[in-house]
């Protein structure tokens, strides 16, 4: 399985772009990073995220993280993963997640309404 | 022991949760959870309980007060950056959502052995599962002269409530060019930086409305959580405003006096024109009640935060002794699904998941100036321990540090929301 390249994808990313939305136009999708999903295992590792990030989805401070294509969210979660995204609060959320655990939470958060 | 694999532990737990549970569940009935506390532990841990069981666990919250104004922010209502009914919450929509079982009482007492939790009013609650969240009690003793009395003129403003509005309230009157002393807290109590962003927004405050003010910190402790970062701040933003006293300047504090508003250490007596005076700290008497402390606080096992005293019982956030993890909202919150999932689990035979815990502290120094310290933690065999942390960096650019306060508030609107919505 080889990793899509994601260094170069933030450098064009455009002022006030979300990266879920600049993400899936520039990279290529880990394909079977997903088949390792389990959506109630997804459910319980919610929990850790949305003592900051809103279930509902509303965006007050921070980005909103449900209703994203669940590709472009796994992709997100390895660029943290891979500190080639540079937040030191996401770096260290996804630091301890293993590629079942962030599949499992792209499903989960993909199927939950994204923001109004 | 190390860290289980996912499946190891479900495992071990669903083995564990048929012995024991089973068996003290009357056939067909309904378990009964009742949750002492509806703060950052409590509130979450019925919320996650009544959620995520649909129906199959009853859920009752005791807490005394109808609103819950957060401690966290509270510092943020002294420098005049939020409003104070912007920090208070109130718990109809845990029943109205949740049916969550809400009663404003007060806990006074456990029955562990018929399993019963009473309360002032004198009903009495049957659990399969007890949850106690009671957060602190001062112990006004660990500072002579300090007392329940004495905290109208000299507010310590731990538990939130009125008190941060009499301390508000001291800051804006204080003389012009007068001197406000804090008297730190002895280790361990809740929100190890929460004195430190306290007396920046107090700071913030003065340099408003009183430029000429000055700050003095009498600290017990040698080193405080922060110091690096807070002290470059002050010196930035507050520049000769604030001084901080340790204990082998100070040699110890002697006493307080309210009425004097005198502060006497082995050097030297402080003529305070405002005070802020918070004491040593220890488990809500709630806690000591159903017997599950040990000295001041309550030990737990660290895999599902059940009390080493007692199996039915949970003890979450301040009250329990959580080290590695420090007392805060954040670790309360996340303490909270721990149990949930394993409560649920041991009630009706739901997967447990192994357990995952996190804290972030935010503190403001400024405006736009937001600092933050984070880790992830696992259970251990002896206690929660650290994978994985994270602090801010002195001399980080003012973007960054503005990205840092507005993550704060995100955080903050997302930690009400998963314990109020
Ligand atoms: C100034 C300050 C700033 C802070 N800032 C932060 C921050 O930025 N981030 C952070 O994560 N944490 C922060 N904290 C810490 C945080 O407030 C606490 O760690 C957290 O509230 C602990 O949660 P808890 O559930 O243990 O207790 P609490 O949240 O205190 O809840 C306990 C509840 O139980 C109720 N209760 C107690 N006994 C009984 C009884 N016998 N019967 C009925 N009801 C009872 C009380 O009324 C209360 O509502 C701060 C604290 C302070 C003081
Ligand atoms: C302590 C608070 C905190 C927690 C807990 C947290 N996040 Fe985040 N998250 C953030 C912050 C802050 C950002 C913005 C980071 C940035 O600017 O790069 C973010 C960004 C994201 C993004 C990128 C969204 C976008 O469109 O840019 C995703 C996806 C995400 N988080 C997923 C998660 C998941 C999944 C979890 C739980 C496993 C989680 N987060 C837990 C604070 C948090």
């Amino acid at each position: 399985m080889t990793r899509a390249k994601k260094a170069p994808t933030l450098g064009v990313l455009a002022m006030g772009m979300t990266l879920a939305t600049a993400l899936p136009s520039v990279v290529q999708a880990d394909d079977d990073i997903l088949a390792k999903a389990d959506f109630g295992y997804g459910e319980y590792l919610s929990g850790e995220c949305v003592t900051c990030h809103q279930q509902n989805g509303s965006n007050q401070g921070l980005p909103s993280i449900t209703g994203l294509d669940a590709e472009s969210f796994a992709q997100i979660m390895l660029a943290y993963r891979n500190k080639e995204l540079d937040n030191n609060v996401m770096q260290n959320v996804a630091s301890r997640l293993d590629d079942e655990q962030i599949a499992s939470l792209a499903v989960y958060f993909a199927s939950l309404p994204p923001e109004e | 022991m190390s860290q289980f694999s996912r499946r190891q532990f479900t495992g071990l737990l669903a083995g564990a949760a048929g012995a024991l549970a089973m068996p003290s569940l009357a056939f067909g009935a309904v378990p009964r959870v009742v949750v002492v506390g509806g703060g950052a532990g409590g509130a979450t841990a019925a919320r996650y309980i009544a959620k995520d069981s649909k129906g199959a666990i009853n859920v009752t919250l005791v807490e005394a007060s109808k609103q819950y104004y957060t401690c966290f922010f509270s510092n943020l209502y002294l420098g005049g950056f939020r409003d104070y009914g912007s920090i208070g919450h109130g718990y109809d929509n845990l029943s109205n959502n949740h049916g969550v079982n809400v009663v404003h009482d007060w806990a006074a007492s456990v029955d562990g052995s018929r399993k019963v939790l009473k309360l002032a009013s004198g009903a009495e609650l049957p659990y399969d599962r007890l949850v106690l969240s009671p957060g602190i009690d001062l112990n006004y003793e660990s500072v002579p002269g300090y007392s329940a009395e004495a905290q109208t003129r000299m507010p310590h403003a731990w538990k939130s409530g009125t008190q941060v509005k009499v301390l508000r309230d001291q800051v804006m009157n204080m003389k012009q060019g007068g001197t406000f002393v804090m008297v730190a807290p002895p280790n361990p109590y809740r929100c190890p930086p929460g004195p430190y962003e306290r007396v920046s927004m107090i700071a913030h405050t003065f340099s408003q409305v009183n430029p000429t003010a000055k700050i003095i910190i009498l600290d017990p402790k040698e080193k405080f959580s922060k110091q690096g970062l807070f002290m470059a701040g002050w010196e930035k933003h507050y520049p000769g405003m604030i001084e901080w006293i340790d204990p082998a300047t100070h040699g110890g504090i002697l006493n307080v006096n309210a009425e004097t508003m005198e502060i006497e250490t082995d050097i030297d007596t402080f003529k305070a024109d405002a005070a802020c005076v918070i004491p040593g700290q220890r488990a809500g008497s709630i806690a000591m009640a159903a017997g599950v402390n040990d000295g001041s606080w309550c030990p737990i096992m660290p895999a599902t935060m059940a009390s080493k005293a007692d199996p039915n019982i949970y003890v979450l956030g301040d009250a329990s002794v959580a080290a590695s993890m420090p007392k805060s909202g954040f670790s309360a919150n996340s303490q909270a699904k721990v149990a949930a999932n394993a409560i649920r689990g041991e009630l009706t035979g739901s997967r447990v998941y192994e357990p995952r815990f996190a804290n972030t502290c935010w503190s403001l120094i400024a405006t736009n100036d937001g600092v933050k310290v984070g880790a992830n933690y696992k259970a251990g065999a002896e206690k929660i321990d650290v994978v994985d942390k994270f602090v801010s960096q002195g001399g980080e650019s003012d973007a960054v540090r503005k990205e840092t306060y507005e993550e704060s508030i995100g955080w903050y609107n997302g930690i009400t929301a998963d314990m109020f919505s």
